[in-house]
């Protein structure tokens, strides 16, 4: 009875088993090599799931590529150098003194749902934007701006001093006031918690749906305003493991990945059919010293931080080469000024004869002429004014890539130059508590900001100490730099003030900029043609600052397919064959063997 | 102690520990550093007035004690809360999440804890034997085998080198119905292997060494001496006895189905619970850190309480203790 029952569950497992494997084998020859439908469809594998489908709300990866596919901002990001280009608008006029601007909307807009699109929708999100103090957009309204709209395509921003606001341009999204108005006035939490699946946009591809943790499909706008782009789908997967998505992009079941550990490069690097984009960076990994001062705080940082001799010799005793190679596989490039290169037009790449080399020794030797000397023959040189041993405690970002080994390289260079580093690897969250309390001597974290350089330039000013500041260095001289390129309208003007702040900032150091790490995309070659970069051929292929690829991008012959090589159906076959063998051997054998042990 | 008290006790003494969960759930995750409207500082542009704001909207500044009643008085009116990180409500993304880890999980234990114990119960009973020494030895293998480890070698063999199965995820967005069920299976097929392998160990030890101590006991050799088949030693005698510990094994194994397998399901990018509470904790999203613990310890205590009661009926000396 017993074994009869044991045969019985090990027939009804070997069934299942075969089942379950004649099923893989119907889906390896029933894998269609064209998308069922006969779509085209651009698979693309990311890191970081949607973390939501609110332009309100977003934050980081995948929410802004998402945006940015799904709407369209006032005037767009050219690909050339990340300066204004036509979007909704073809172009906007200012007055005589900047503090008018006439924005041309294109006529005939629509959304994705077939309303029309309108001067009224951008002066609507504009005001949503200042009304509700959504904090990503705010800060792009400065002196109190209005919004008039005396036709369909005009849209008048009037601001209460000269301003190139308009023009920086402002990264919003233009939302529906048909679907937004409702929760104008609500508290930002009722706001950031709605949620935008399918969405209503106006650029070429509409989310229209997300599977959290598992994948989201972006689908083809029959409103779109500009030319029809070849793809009908974009498909995003989530990957939790980067080996397991650079496997895939191999396998041929994705054409694009978005975000690589730069340790990983040379898995990609030498593959056929796979070209790897190291993006021109958009960040920076900094080492930012802290003054002291911030409200409320009770910690004294290092005083000796404030000797600008100090500050100029660990400059000069940090191999950012090294950190480059070692840290960054090669994929970054040392770092000087704060306006990031991507930002081309704006950035000061620092001349040589003004760069400070990397030479411990002539570090060495500043700060025993300056006085700071071992006296007690520790190995850590001692504070001629206080006595005090120069002892720092660093916190490093572990949720930034790099900054944690690059603080584990620079308390060895520190220490060649008798300076005794305590590093403290913290995640954001701590590090946020760390940057409000003022609670460190100086911390090594990142910046990254707009593609126009006046927020970035912002945060190192005085009064943002408490507030935005790093370590509350407070500079008249920069200060003034900062609002002096910040009033002046002419462009070319303002180009030249911007780069003075940088060297300034440079000669003054406040911080280090370490590095420039490189953003990394990876995708076949022989399944689309058309990646643009953006800023230029070394900028992002996947949309960031403008969706130019999506627009361009079109199929090489049998494309728009997943297919992995795939163990053909007979082999499969076998297999469910042999298995379904072995069981009944095994039931037989279990049956022949029992009376003999009896 | 009779039956219906012995129940009761057993049912207070969960009720008594699911509290104690709770509480302890709230306490640990607020003692770690850093805050999770902090970490969104950098990458939203949040000036330190918004992030107040932003933390008195989620109630993040009222004093602990306040934060510790209203959190009870959620859960226990079922309201999970939403997340920080993206607005959603836990319970909603709970749900999401549930089945492809009941699948997986669920799935593997049932294939690990057969397997299992038919390994355990043909090597004990034949202890020495050729069979014995190489199961013994690769289940060692395999239990010792760090999970994630195995996950990657597979994931290397079968999908980077063979091509045999997709690399990673639960299926691809665009298929339905049958193709969609045997994308699934595609998909499915990597994980499960990973995570019938890294169970199999455990249970055909344990099984293994409760059949060998059950064998040398009196009422075995009473059997042999009255002259029962060996066959029927066997599975009237020692099997049922040895299956006790294995049987408390398995049920518990199945109340940890809910807390998902952390690693296989980062490795595989397998949408399930264990990835949730993996991403949660890295951004410090309370309520879904709370729910999925909760989730999970619940699932704990009531599979315990069932082997409790169970066990109690299994072996009458239990309820008698």
């Amino acid at each position: 009875m017993r074994s009869r029952r044991r045969n019985v569950l090990a027939m009804t497992a070997g069934l299942l088993i075969t089942v379950m494997i004649a099923s893989a084998a119907y889906a390896q020859t029933a894998t269609p090599t064209s998308s069922s439908s006969g779509d085209v469809v651009l698979r693309v594998g990311v890191i970081a799931d949607l973390d939501t489908d609110n332009v309100f709300a977003v934050s980081a990866g995948s929410d802004y590529t998402v945006a940015t596919s799904e709407y369209d901002m006032l005037l767009s990001f050219s690909s050339k150098d990340l300066t204004a280009a036509p979007g909704l608008a073809t172009g906007c006029d200012h007055n005589g003194d900047y503090t008018t601007w006439t924005c041309h909307i294109r006529p005939g807009l629509r959304w994705s749902d077939g309303q029309p699109l309108t001067s009224e929708d951008i002066a609507f999100t504009y005001r949503f934007v200042i009304d509700n103090n959504i904090p990503q957009y705010k800060s792009y309204f400065p002196s109190d701006p209005t919004f008039e709209t005396p036709d369909p395509t005009t849209l008048i921003w009037k601001a209460k001093a000269p301003t190139f606001a308009p023009e920086m341009p402002p990264w919003v999204y233009i939302v529906p006031e048909h679907i937004w108005a409702p929760y104008d006035g609500k508290d930002l939490k009722t706001i950031r918690g709605v949620s935008q699946t399918p969405g209503v946009g106006s650029g070429p591809f509409i989310l229209s749906s997300w599977t959290p943790g598992q994948s989201f499909v972006m689908t083809r706008n029959p409103y779109y305003w500009g030319p029809t782009p070849s793809l009908d789908r974009i498909e995003y997967q989530v990957y939790t493991n980067q080996e397991a998505m650079i496997q895939a992009l191999k396998n041929g079941e994705i054409d694009a990945l978005d975000g690589l550990q730069p340790s990983l490069i040379n898995s990609v690097q030498g593959s056929p059919n796979i070209a790897l984009q190291k993006v021109v960076s958009d960040w920076w990994l900094n080492l930012a010293f802290n003054f002291g001062g911030q409200p409320g705080s009770t910690y004294t940082p290092l005083p000796a931080l404030h000797d600008l001799v100090v500050r100029k010799a660990i400059e000069m005793a940090i191999d950012k080469n090294a950190i480059v190679q070692k840290v960054y596989e090669g994929a970054a490039t040392p770092g000087d000024t704060i306006v990031r290169p991507a930002s081309a037009y704006w950035h000061l790449d620092i001349p040589a004869d003004k760069e400070f080399q990397y030479n411990p020794t002539a570090a060495n030797q500043m700060l025993q002429q300056a006085g700071y000397v071992d006296t007690n023959g520790d190995g850590i040189r001692e504070d001629p004014k206080t006595g005090q041993p120069l002892e720092m405690h660093i916190p490093a970002s572990t949720d930034t890539t790099g900054a944690e080994q690059a603080g584990e390289l620079i308390v060895g260079y520190l220490k060649q130059i008798g300076i005794k580093v305590d590093l403290l690897p913290a995640t954001d969250a701590k590090m946020n508590d760390y940057w409000g309390s003022g609670n460190f001597d100086a911390y090594i974290w990142y910046w990254s900001g707009d593609p126009d350089p006046n927020y970035q330039l912002f945060v190192f000013t005085s009064a943002q100490c408490g507030s935005w500041s790093d370590g509350c260095w407070k500079d008249p001289h920069f200060d003034k730099l900062y609002e002096a390129q910040h009033t002046e309208m002419n462009q070319t003007k303002r180009q030249a003030i911007v780069k003075e702040a940088q060297q300034y900032e440079y000669d003054q150091v406040p911080g280090v900029v370490l590095a420039y790490p490189n953003w990394l995309e990876a995708y076949r070659t022989d399944r689309f043609t058309g990646w643009v970069g953006q800023p230029g051929p070394d900028g992002y292929v996947l949309p960031t600052y403008n969706y130019d690829t999506w627009l361009s991008l079109h199929p090489l012959g049998e494309t728009s397919s997943s297919s992995s090589s795939g163990l053909p159906g007979w082999v499969w076959l076998i297999a469910a064959v042999v298995i379904a063998g072995v069981v009944v051997v095994v039931v037989r054998r279990g049956r022949k063997i029992e009376p003999d042990e009896a | 102690m009779g039956s219906r008290r012995y129940l009761l006790s057993k049912c207070l003494q969960a009720l008594v520990t699911l509290w104690f969960v709770l509480t302890f759930n709230f306490f640990l995750f607020r003692v770690l550093p850093g805050d999770p409207i902090g970490m969104l500082a950098r990458s939203e542009k949040l000036s330190p007035t918004d992030i107040a704001q932003l933390r008195h909207d989620q109630g993040l500044d009222l004093p602990m004690a306040q934060q510790y009643v209203v959190y009870m008085k959620n859960v226990l009116t079922g309201n999970l809360g939403e997340s920080l990180r993206t607005g959603l409500p836990v319970r909603e993304l709970i749900g999401s999440r549930m089945w492809p880890t009941v699948l997986l999980v669920g799935l593997g234990t049932i294939l690990a804890s057969w397997l299992g114990l038919v390994i355990g119960i043909r090597g004990g009973w034949r202890r020495g034997s050729r069979f014995d020494t190489t199961s013994q030895y690769s289940s060692l293998v395999l239990y010792a085998m760090p999970e994630g480890w195995l996950g990657m070698l597979l994931l290397l063999v079968f999908s980077g080198w063979l091509h045999w199965f997709p690399a990673g995820g639960y299926a691809s967005a665009d298929k339905t119905g049958v193709a969609h069920l045997v994308d699934l299976l595609d998909h499915l097929f990597l994980p499960l292997l990973t995570l019938t392998l890294g169970y199999i160990g455990g249970y055909a030890i344990v099984m293994r060494s409760s059949m060998i101590d059950t064998i040398n006991e009196d009422f075995v050799h009473t059997a042999r001496a009255k002259g029962v088949p060996e066959r029927l030693v066997r599975s009237k005698h020692v099997v049922p006895n040895a299956f006790l510990p294995s049987f408390t094994l398995i049920i518990l194994s199945f109340g940890f189905v809910l807390g998902g397998a952390i690693v296989i399901e980062a490795v595989y990018s397998w949408p399930g619970l264990g990835l949730l509470t993996y991403q949660a904790i890295n951004t410090l999203d309370f309520p879904v850190i709370q729910g999925v613990f909760l989730i999970a310890s619940a699932a704990v205590i009531v599979a315990n309480l069932v082997a409790d009661i169970t066990y109690g009926y299994l072996d009458p000396r239990i309820k008698q203790a």
